[in-house]
């Protein structure tokens, strides 16, 4: 890899440390550890109340074949359309017992089109505090929870984890960011309220993302 | 006849503070922010310690920028990623063109970036013929007015959705038949959708730059920040020197601090990491990825014991919209990239004491602003700081001068003042009987040119005192 030409680097790394020269006088430091957040006595709960507070849909199956049996409602109820999927053997598993009839294009295939109805992926880890699933490269590439109109999330409640806190220092613990080139916590479907604050559901991505939350294996 | 920055912002001011149709859409637009962001304060158990930890944070970045710089510089560059150091504006635009010529680049998404409104890289890259998208919804309507965005959080809040659908019939696709909101955004999505996908380049900003890790943080609702940095072939970041912060885990107050402050919300829709291009066995993502630091007058705040804390915004644009002058004159009327109270501290250091002194006095130094920021700067007093520093730089009129000379002898000399007030309760009381009150002969015109004149007392105040209060 050529390396980037930096004339001026030197330059402002200089001014910098001239700049940090200078001494500023700072406050004496409350070093008492005060909360910040409410803890998080019962993750699920928050999960499924931030998840509604998000405009998220999210339904608790029992197990793998209750989840295939939402995934196909959940396709069911879209236009005709191919979906998007991680490629993962649980999420094989998952599509074979679904037995919907529409046409599958795996994220081994290449990346997802604009011509995809939906996308399937799984997630890294659900966070409570704020209604959020973790998603990284790893979880269908970068477009696989952005360029559908709907993305679903398949997800087991051994993943999920209190608070953002917990699930950035297992990011970190685990250098998963040494792996992925992309990560991204997701709170809701796309939005924005860039006319007159009046929030409109479905800007540039998603209008609908679907978590089906498993409880047991 | 040209006019100056200080010059214009008084028009502009006395224009906008009088158009009533702006007022009460600002108006509602802050009473729905003030709502939300009350709300979003309540739901974090501890406020004030939130804000507290931000600004620890920031204080610990910037007291170390070098370090911190280099440590996410190495990570990014271990990854295929480039770092490229720019001293300026010019230099960073350079950067940019240069490369986008080079990679044949012939039309570019953008996701909201304050700072690329800063160093001017849109009509930069439009001079060498590239087309550039901004796809911000916000951003996009400004940029089909031609305007530069409002507010740097709410870029179009100045428009209501009627004009904002003739604007897109004019525009956009003439059959437009509707101002519903969403209506609007999806066709704005339908459009957008067509240039992401043709886009070679997509450019963005960064909200952090995260050292540990070696990668950007970038907080958007809509998704256009997610499909500019997944899409085209080259991702490039413009983004300020002073946005990196040590680790990772600093994001678990800071992210949902920010979308407190920013919207009310308690995340951002879509927070995003990234760290590089395209990993080996990844399924998609931009083959190259080069990320600009921008320093333009940053690196100089640093030597600035009373504000070097100015770097720790996070812009969130918490102080524009608790701002009462901001609420009146509105975000054009500043003339600046950056409007409101942190505007009006910044510009005079990126562009000029002489020119944008005038910033520091629209502000009634309430403290509103102090009070909300979430990294605890003091602006109210940094507004006061960049008077003085205007005034010990002999950057004041000589008139005002002369002014200030007299009064301070005045304040010194009780007689010479009881002296100025009784002759100009005299000249008043004549002014204002010939019905002259506004006119170039009132010493009071500014004030009296929009208002009805204040009633002139009888007597002095020190008359008053002397015969009633001071008998107590």
């Amino acid at each position: 890899m050529a390396q980037t030409e930096n004339p001026s680097r030197d330059r402002i790394l200089e001014r910098i440390r001239a700049g940090l020269g200078t001494v500023v006088p700072e406050p004496a430091a409350t070093r008492t550890e005060r909360v910040i957040f409410e803890p998080i006595n019962n993750p699920l709960e928050r999960f499924q109340q931030e998840c509604v507070a998000n405009l998220m849909e999210c339904s608790l199956t029992a197990d793998c074949a209750a989840s295939a049996q939402q995934l196909a409602k959940v396709l069911q109820s879209l236009p005709e359309g191919e979906a998007f999927l991680q490629d993962d053997p649980s999420l094989r598993r998952l599509v074979e017992l679904a037995a919907s009839r529409r046409t599958v294009r795996w994220s081994s295939e290449g990346a997802p089109s604009e011509g995809s109805q939906a996308t399937v992926t799984l997630a890294e880890a659900l966070i409570a505090q704020t209604g959020s699933i973790l998603v990284s490269a790893s979880c269908g590439g970068r477009g696989a929870s952005v360029i559908a109109p709907c993305h679903i999330v398949y997800a087991t409640v051994a993943q999920l984890v209190p608070d953002l806190a917990t699930a950035l220092s297992c990011m970190s613990q685990q250098r998963s960011l040494d792996r992925n080139s992309f990560a991204c916590v997701i709170s809701g479907s796309s939005r924005t309220a860039d006319i007159e604050k009046i929030l409109v559901q479905g800007a540039h991505g998603p209008r609908r993302l679907v978590v089906i939350l498993q409880t047991g294996t | 006849m040209s006019t100056t920055p200080a010059q214009r912002f008084l028009r502009d001011a006395a224009e906008k503070s009088a158009d009533l149709v702006h007022r009460e859409l600002i108006r509602r637009g802050m009473e729905s922010y003030d709502a939300a962001h009350l709300a979003g304060r309540a739901r974090i158990k501890d406020w004030e310690a939130a804000r507290q930890k931000c600004q620890e944070i920031k204080r610990e970045a910037i007291n170390h920028l070098d370090r911190y710089l280099l440590q996410f510089e190495e990570k990014v560059t271990s990854r295929g990623g480039h770092v490229f150091w720019a001293a300026n504006g010019e230099e960073a635009c350079t950067y940019v063109r240069n490369l986008a010529t080079r990679l044949s680049v012939r039309t570019v998404v953008k996701s909201k970036s304050m700072v690329t409104e800063e160093i001017h890289l849109s009509p930069a890259l439009e001079k060498v013929g590239i087309k550039v998208w901004e796809t911000d919804f916000g951003e996009y309507i400004v940029q089909l007015r031609d305007e530069p965005p409002y507010h740097i959080v709410t870029p179009a809040m100045h428009l209501n959705r009627g004009q904002i659908a003739k604007l897109f019939r004019e525009k956009v696709d003439p059959g437009i038949d509707s101002d519903d909101p969403a209506y609007l955004m999806a066709a704005a999505r339908r459009k957008l959708r067509q240039a992401f996908f043709a886009a070679e380049m997509g450019i963005s900003g960064a909200n952090f730059l995260v050292a540990d890790a070696g990668v950007l943080a970038i907080s958007t609702n809509e998704g256009n920040g997610r499909l500019c940095t997944s899409i085209p072939r080259i991702h490039v970041v413009v983004t300020g020197i002073e946005k990196v912060i040590p680790r990772l885990e600093d994001l678990a107050v800071l992210w949902p601090v920010l979308a407190t402050s920013g919207t009310g919300q308690g995340i951002t829709t879509y927070s995003t990491l990234i760290g590089g291009p395209r990993q080996p066995g990844e399924v998609d993502g931009p083959e190259e990825f080069h990320v600009v630091l921008v320093d333009n007058g940053r690196s100089q705040l640093l030597a600035d014991a009373e504000q070097r804390e100015v770097l720790h915004c996070i812009r969130c644009g918490a102080c524009l919209n608790i701002c009462p002058v901001f609420r009146h004159i509105g975000g054009h009327t500043y003339g600046t990239t950056y409007p409101g109270p942190i505007g009006s501290v910044l510009t005079p250091h990126l562009a000029g004491i002489k020119e944008f002194k005038h910033l520091s006095y629209a502000s009634s130094l309430c403290g509103a602003c102090s009070s909300v920021c979430p990294v605890k700067i003091d602006l109210h007093h940094h507004l006061l700081q960049n008077r003085r520093n205007a005034t010990e730089a002999g950057a004041t009129k000589s008139s005002e001068r002369l002014m200030f000379r007299a009064w301070r002898s005045a304040m010194l000399h009780p007689r010479m003042y009881a002296l100025g007030g009784w002759s100009m309760r005299k000249a008043l009381r004549i002014i204002y009987g010939l019905g002259l009150a506004g006119s170039i002969l009132d010493p009071m015109r500014v004030w009296n040119r929009h208002r009805s004149p204040v009633p002139l007392p009888s007597e002095s105040f020190r008359a008053r005192w002397r015969k009633s209060l001071g008998a107590n």
